[in-house]
């Protein structure tokens, strides 16, 4: 077991999550107003409304606050989905080899194929979906990494003399996977976990940009949409579109901080992009 | 699916009976069992025909043709560009992990690829094109000449290619810095070659492996991005087409663009396998 170091970018990486995750739980009492009431429309920044209004009154600051919920839900339920599915087929392609792991693996492969924005944009447009909704369908195309990795370290643990040990002693296969082979696998499923809610955070903000996400919720993308569309460029009024295209690439950014710092501790070439 | 096409063929302004609305959904084939109408498309593809456009009201092959190109005009430069400058800078960064200047651009790689693709086109165009009037702010051409394409083309290829460097940089940098514990580079270095050259000779090739894999598995993401570009920057071509088929409900069009875009996928897979036996001599001897 290496030391843990203290890593200055994971810890700021905690920080900032905390801060998004702490701000979008407790909206309710720390947005200034409520979200959808409407004041003066096309406000500049000013001390009664820090970051002005939007084109229909809207306080910028509260939306901002409150349009985190949508991108943390999508984000965390689809890592969440994705992880739980991809180390069970990771997991069980890898113990039993053979047909299970041509079968799963095969599978893989075919889900990897999918090209995953324009699927998720055409299921997005047909099915008008809900947050959690959009986290099932995301999570169902995105556990493919994870499975790879889980499926190759399995294969190395399959063979060391703990796992032969348990098996000559007549444990069941399913007791084996769970108690000794999953808990090895938690170094590399925690950087796959938070990179895979990284990246399902960018694309919920793309999503609600093409207006495709949730349209009862205020969320970021929402909001970069409509200022884009409804004068904020043209009246430079830039607070608008860069708070919440700022909030997305933080939020995206300290999740990335922490899963590259995870990564680089287990295997450093896992360290990739968010994705 | 939701929606009915021949309600959208006919247009909301459009009153038909009944009856004529079944005779056109019978000419359409629409009222066939749904394994027969797939078996149709099945033989329908096979002869290259993908159905017709109900909104443009062209046939779906013609429509796509007319717009792929364009698409390509924007994603295979970006490719080239991005890659090539996340790989040589990644492996750069990683190669002497240690410097600031590295930390620095690593840091940037990642702020990059944590931001919407469509985000980061629609500050510099903001910035560069709306305030600084340095570029158009929309479209591939305003007249058509391959001068003023290029023109319109900057933006967008910058970018898609900063979209693609930042991904490629974080990979090649996490490559190197683990390619760089091997004992080849500790025997190359003590039998006199410069840093440099064992980066140069040795470390690059060995760590582009992990890359080529990637970066294919990537390059539906990365279409993915270039959608949102043309989104962003009101370019006619796949990326538009998707979305205005989307609000338009018109599925053969969604149904072909999906099929070609899915085929790119598989098609630049194939690529980076080639590459990969072009780069590792093990992959072309083995079997």
């Amino acid at each position: 077991m290496k030391r843990m170091r203290p890593n200055a970018a994971a810890l700021s990486g905690l920080v900032l999550f905390a801060v998004f995750a702490g701000a979008a739980v407790f909206a309710d009492l720390l947005a200034p107003f409520d979200p959808w009431r409407r004041f003066e429309p096309y406000r500049s920044p000013d001390a009664g409304h820090l970051l002005g209004t939007n084109d229909i009154g809207n306080d910028v600051l509260s939306e901002l606050v409150y349009g985190g919920r949508a991108t943390l839900v999508v984000g965390l339920g689809t890592g969440l989905i994705a992880v739980l599915i991809g180390t069970a087929a990771g997991v069980l392609a890898g113990y039993f080899g053979g047909a299970p792991d041509e079968v799963l693996m095969g599978m893989t492969d075919a889900v990897l194929m999918i090209p995953r924005i324009p699927a998720v944009i055409i299921i997005g447009a047909l099915l008008k979906p809900t947050a959690p909704a959009i986290a099932l369908i995301l999570g169902l195309l995105w556990w493919t990494g994870t499975a790879r990795v889980v499926r190759s370290r399995v294969l190395q643990i399959r063979r060391m003399p703990f796992i032969l040990g348990q098996k000559a002693l007549g444990f069941t296969d399913a007791r084996i996977m769970l108690t000794d082979v999953l808990p090895h696998l938690a170094p590399i499923v925690a950087p796959k976990l938070t990179l895979t809610v990284a990246s399902a955070m960018i694309t919920e903000a793309s999503l609600s940009f093409l207006g495709l996400g949730d349209a009862s919720a205020k969320s970021w993308g929402t909001m970069i949409r409509f200022a884009f569309e409804r004068g904020g460029f043209i009246r430079g009024m830039w607070w608008w579109y860069a708070a919440p295209g700022a909030a997305v690439t933080l939020c995206v950014l300290s999740l990335a901080l922490i899963g590259s710092a995870l990564a680089e501790r287990s295997d450093p070439l896992a360290a990739g992009p968010p994705g | 699916m939701p929606g009915d096409p021949v309600g959208n063929l006919a247009g909301p302004e459009a009153s038909f009976s009944a009856e004529e609305m079944q005779e056109l959904r019978a000419e359409l084939g629409l009222d066939l069992p749904l394994g027969v109408q797939y078996a149709r498309y099945w033989a329908s593809l096979a002869r290259l025909d993908l159905g017709f456009s109900y909104r443009y009201r062209m046939s779906v092959a013609a429509l796509i043709g007319s717009r792929l190109g364009w698409t390509m005009l924007l994603l295979v430069p970006s490719l080239l560009i991005g890659t090539a400058a996340g790989a040589g800078l990644g492996a750069a960064a990683g190669w002497r992990a240690e410097r600031p200047a590295s930390r620095l651009a690593n840091a940037a790689a990642l702020t990059l690829s944590s931001m919407p693709p469509y985000f980061l086109a629609l500050v510099l165009l903001y910035l560069l094109s709306f305030r600084l009037g340095l570029f158009p702010l929309k479209g591939y051409y305003a007249v058509p000449t391959a001068a003023d394409t290029l023109r319109h083309l900057v933006l967008p290829v910058l970018v898609l290619s900063l979209f693609t460097a930042a991904r490629d940089f974080t990979i090649m940098r996490g490559s190197v810095l683990a390619e760089r514990k091997r004992p080849y580079v500790t025997f190359a270095l003590s039998k006199g070659l410069r840093e440099n050259q064992v980066l140069g000779r040795h470390v690059f090739r060995n760590a582009s492996l992990p890359l080529v894999t990637m970066a294919a598995m990537d390059f539906g993401f990365i279409v993915g991005g270039a959608l949102f570009v043309e989104i962003a920057f009101s370019m006619e071509g796949m990326g538009t087409l998707i979305w205005e088929a989307v609000k338009a409900r018109d599925y053969p069009v969604l149904q072909g663009a999906f099929l070609c875009v899915s085929l790119m996928v598989m098609a630049a897979n194939v690529l980076a396998d080639l590459c990969y036996a072009l780069i590792d001599p093990r992959v072309r001897t083995m079997r």
